[in-house]
């Protein structure tokens, strides 16, 4: 891998230029306590502290909304929804969130690849960010707090300035075509990543291997604890909105007024909505919110085999916009740990 | 890049009432390209467009051997089904798919073939039957236990009752029955107590099984008395696809050690992925 460095007084010029490689987006501050990703007018708004933001990165390439085909009733024709995307740029991905892209390219691309979100794959570029973590964020216990492809360029925090790694061709390239803002990586600056990433390791709230849980959570489906963290639940969804990984849709036709055209759009759709489980005939599989609630953890926790990770890249976001409090991580621990108690 | 959810168009040239509640409709592709090369495997799916009205996923419930051409059992159960009910010989709909991974029906071709359909779920297992019907020789004894709660809410009936001689002089048993219906003059009670009347080996057969989550266990149960191999009993599943490409999550089934999308990894599976699975049925 290649390695760069970059100073604190040009990161600035560096991110000006990255609006030529098209539409910049980085996290801002919007309210006392919570960020956002927006695109970048100045780039000194940029916060690059931020924990987490409102919606995570799949907004760019799965939007909340969006037109699959423009439908001709009366001529029953469909028209495929395909206006040009321009470029952008994100600016600033924490290492789980690019996990949780590899995530959903490996669904969206696989097979029967999805062409509105390849396209948007295709125009985007990313770029990580370095981040300590919050009492929320696992990400060590997924292995996904460090990432070594799935990005064009990820910036490593120094005392003074970034250490740049390079992860694809076109990250080689826009490093290339502004290599005088960059200077090579000397010792001090590898002691300096090494003292940060020590410091990163350390501050983790929870430590240890987290594989078994998989097994573990099948076994406990009928712990008491389920109705009782369930019953907390409002069934809002945020949990599922607010996930890197969670990507379920659902598809709709609207007829305009005139009822000779119409639009056929998805939008996210989330497996704590009671109509999610629901088919013709009106069974539902996922009946009680017991049921809807146990299932997120189950999909969560369960292996992404080509990655070799759970779907839950242990970024903590289900955990702090629960309105209800429900904490996702203790609730792993607390099966866990009474798992060891049952069973010695 | 070809857009997966582009539809090709089909076009109605038969409606028939099986039930009051089921329809069966004969499609053919407009395009002669695409009707030439379109194929499926029986127990496969496909996803039924109207436009502006949406979209649903159905089983094909024909044989796979006339190309260009597919049936679909539809039942009134929601929106666009409703409106499907109301298409004539001649309107137009969308298709796209087949989907899923169907039956393996190479695997069955020398085997004893037992086909359990409980109410609507004889629709996909008429595509098997009738794909075996169509290839005769490759197949041992054939039994298919067709069951409803009433003599007229039996998908097929006059279909399976008109072929009895040729059932008859092809080794085919067919069993229609039914559970509540005084008036019914053939076989009664559940599909499960049949099993032991059917013509087939169980220890050179393979079984396929539709219906209703809740009846599934009892089959089980009866097959494995009856002497059939866990193994070779497979079973198709049911979920509101809304892309049949394993993306919209709507299908998504299983446990954390075994997370499905039922629409790429099934709809069929085998009895020992159900038995292992909670939420699969």
């Amino acid at each position: 891998m290649r390695y760069l460095k970059i100073g604190k007084d040009k990161t600035y010029e560096f991110l000006e230029k990255l609006k030529k490689y098209g539409k910049l987006y980085a996290p801002v501050k919007i309210s006392d306590k919570f960020y956002a990703r927006k695109e970048i007018e100045d780039v000194r708004e940029i916060a690059f502290d931020y924990q987490r933001t409102l919606l995570p990165l799949k907004k760019y390439f799965l939007p909340t909304c969006e037109k699959m085909f423009d439908i001709d009733i009366e001529k029953n024709e469909y028209g495929e929804n395909l206006e040009k995307i321009e470029p952008f740029v994100i600016f600033g991905a924490h290492a789980c969130e690019i996990v949780g892209l590899r995530i959903l390219d490996g669904v969206y691309l696989n097979v029967y690849p999805d062409i509105y979100y390849a396209r948007r794959r295709k125009a985007g570029i990313i770029i990580g960010l370095s981040c300590l973590p919050d009492e929320h964020c696992f990400c060590n216990l997924r292995r996904t707090d460090f990432v070594d492809i799935g990005f064009d360029l990820f910036f490593h925090e120094l005392p003074d300035g970034y250490l740049i790694r390079v992860g694809s061709q076109r990250g080689h390239e826009i490093v290339d075509e502004n290599i005088d803002l960059f200077k090579s990586v000397e010792q001090k600056d590898i002691d300096a990543f090494r003292e940060f990433e020590e410091r990163r390791q350390k501050s983790f709230k929870y430590q240890g291997s987290f594989d078994n849980i998989r097994y573990i959570l099948e076994l406990t489906a009928n712990d008491k604890l389920w109705d009782e963290e369930s019953e907390k639940c409002l069934g809002c969804g945020n949990c599922t909105m607010t996930c890197p990984t969670c990507r379920c849709y659902d598809v709709q036709d609207i007829p305009r007024i005139n009822l000779k055209s119409g639009e056929r759009i998805r939008f996210w759709d989330s497996c704590q909505f009671r109509s999610h489980g629901l088919v013709a005939g009106g069974h539902n599989f996922r009946e009680t919110k017991k049921d809807r609630f146990f299932n997120r953890y189950v999909c969560k926790n369960s292996y992404f085999y080509p990655l070799g990770t759970s779907y839950c890249v242990g970024c903590g976001n289900c955990t702090y916009f629960c309105p209800a409090n429900i904490d996702f991580q203790k609730n792993l621990d607390k099966i866990r740990s009474n798992y060891e108690v049952i069973h010695g | 890049m070809d857009n997966v959810y582009s539809v090709y168009k089909c076009r109605v040239l038969r409606t028939y009432d099986l039930t009051d509640e089921e329809k069966l409709f004969l499609f053919r592709f407009e395009d002669s390209v695409i009707a030439e090369k379109w194929g499926f495997i029986p127990g496969q799916f496909i996803q039924l467009t109207l436009p502006g009205v949406g979209e649903v996923p159905i089983s094909i419930c024909s044989s796979p051997m006339r190309k260009g051409f597919f049936e679909l059992c539809i039942k009134t159960a929601g929106r666009v089904t409703q409106k499907i009910h109301e298409m004539k010989p001649g309107d137009i709909a969308g298709v796209r798919g087949p989907y899923g991974n169907g039956f393996p029906v190479q695997k069955f071709e020398e085997k004893d073939l037992l086909l359990i359909g409980c109410g609507i779920g004889m629709a996909p297992l008429r595509s098997v039957f009738m794909y075996a019907v169509d290839n005769r020789w490759k197949f041992g004894n054939i039994t298919v236990i067709n069951s409803a709660r009433t003599g007229n809410k039996l998908l097929f009936r006059k279909e399976l009752e008109a072929m009895r001689d040729m059932a008859e002089a092809e080794n085919i048993r067919i069993i229609q029955t039914v559970t509540r219906d005084p008036d019914w003059p053939g076989w009664v009670g559940r599909a499960q107590e049949h099993i032991r009347h059917a013509n087939t080996n169980p220890k050179n057969s393979y079984v396929c099984v539709c219906g209703p989550p809740q009846v599934y266990h009892e089959i089980f149960e009866k097959l494995i008395e009856g002497g059939y191999n866990p193994r070779n009993i497979y079973v198709t599943l049911e979920r509101r696809m809304k892309c049949g490409v394993g993306k919209c999550g709507h299908c998504i089934a299983g446990s954390s050690t075994f997370l499905k999308y039922i629409c790429i990894d099934g709809p069929v599976f085998g009895y020992y992925d159900i038995i292992s699975v909670s939420g699969l049925i």
